[in-house]
């Protein structure tokens, strides 16, 4: 057998091994569904995440670390195409509930800030590129076969824990603006929407811009 | 299957998505899930609450954390993909992503190469799961869907891991390149 062949029968495999596996997830879903349709819409839903930065090899790492490691900027267009659609969608989303007289949704999400936020930041940057896989990028690896993003996921777990025992004492300094700040809030919906477009647009130019320098 | 009928699969299986084309399908998927489950997408709270709950076995912990765990243990009817919903969606992003390799035929098991890899990948877990935890949020809850939330939030925490990978790329290329 030739390695053309080999290719193609270790396709034929996968591909019916894959199959295989689709059926026995969608009937994980319906399984699912007999306890609560939220509870198989958080199955689904994970395995469409999944799919999607898997096939689209959507990785956040790279999209920080490639402009200055390697002067390539298209994951980090990527990410900012999906910040700006994102936003569009969410800020639509939260618009119709707050006019309808509905709790907006997601406002867990608006968190404090402070030097925890910052230093968390750093922290997570320089874990996820010597670890080569960010939260997403972890599981979607292990996904893929990584041994080495098991241990990823254990040291995670551990760092965790050890977090979550220091989380009173960072709230307890150096916070900045505890409640949050939903930018809607300071510059009205349209202003809020329009300012922070025009954030990303200038960062997608700056980054377009960055790529163009680094091939001459 | 014959091998036509292979080849039309693999068109449809085998090629990547352009990364704008992961970036539409990943905002859809964020607004059906603000939509039906009222918060955006997250993936650390699943690793904060079974910390919390390891911690309740080996009873050790501030008494605010105790208290939280005692009360999650006199709930303890529901089956374990009820407790937390974040845990299950977790697992399928790991089956997604199997099966997505898997139809592309790009599922490789890859073999950890060496100790300083583990150590490697041990520290940076470690380092994601503190920073993680303190700054409520990883790269999808506190940055993707913090700024898609319109938070400050998730500018801050963006420049701030901009900082970070910049500090962990130099520290690659000093150490291991």
């Amino acid at each position: 057998m030739n390695l053309n062949d080999q290719k193609k029968d270790d396709f034929a495999k996968q591909f019916s091994v894959g199959l295989v596996l689709f059926v026995i997830l969608l009937m994980v879903g319906v399984f699912l569904l007999q306890y609560a349709p939220m509870i198989a819409f958080f199955w689904l839903s994970g395995l469409g995440f999944g799919y999607v930065l898997q096939r689209s090899r959507f990785c956040f790492v790279a999209a920080f670390r490639d402009p200055v490691l390697t002067g390539s900027t298209a994951v980090t267009r990527g990410v900012l195409v999906a910040l700006a659609l994102t936003t569009i969608g969410f800020t639509a989303v939260k618009y119709i509930c707050q006019s309808t007289g509905q709790i907006i949704p997601g406002h867990g999400y608006i968190v404090a800030i402070g030097m925890n936020t910052v230093v968390g930041g750093i922290i997570f940057g320089i874990g996820m590129v010597i670890a080569g896989g960010c939260a997403s990028g972890m599981l979607m690896r292990i996904g893929e076969g990584f041994e080495m993003h098991l241990i990823t996921l254990i040291g995670f777990f551990l760092g965790t824990i050890l977090g979550n025992n220091h989380l009173q004492w960072w709230n307890n300094h150096w916070m900045w603006i505890k409640e949050g700040v939903f930018l809607p809030d300071l510059f009205g919906w349209a202003g809020a929407l329009i300012i922070q477009l025009l954030v990303i647009a200038l960062l997608y130019g700056l980054a377009v811009k960055w790529e163009a320098k680094q091939e001459v | 299957m014959d091998s036509e009928g292979q080849k039309n699969f693999r068109k449809w299986f085998k090629p990547s998505w352009s990364y704008v084309t992961g970036a539409v399908l990943l905002s859809i998927l964020q607004v059906i899930t603000l939509i039906v489950t009222q918060e955006p997408l997250g993936i650390t709270s699943a690793f904060s609450y079974w910390a919390v709950r390891l911690q309740g076995v080996l009873g050790f912990g501030t008494p605010e954390q105790l208290g939280m765990i005692t009360q999650l243990m006199g709930a303890r009817e529901t089956l374990w993909f009820e407790e937390n919903l974040v845990t299950l969606r977790n697992l399928g992003i790991i089956l997604g992503a199997f099966l997505s390799a898997l139809l592309a035929s790009q599922f490789r098991l890859k073999k950890i190469k060496s100790g300083q890899q583990a150590l490697m990948a041990l520290l940076g877990g470690l380092l994601m799961g503190y920073g993680s935890s303190i700054a409520s949020g990883c790269n999808i809850g506190a940055f993707f869907s913090g700024i898609g939330s319109m938070s400050l939030s998730g500018w801050v925490f963006g420049l701030s891991l901009f900082i970070g990978a910049f500090i962990g790329g130099k520290l690659l290329i000093r150490f291991l390149i």
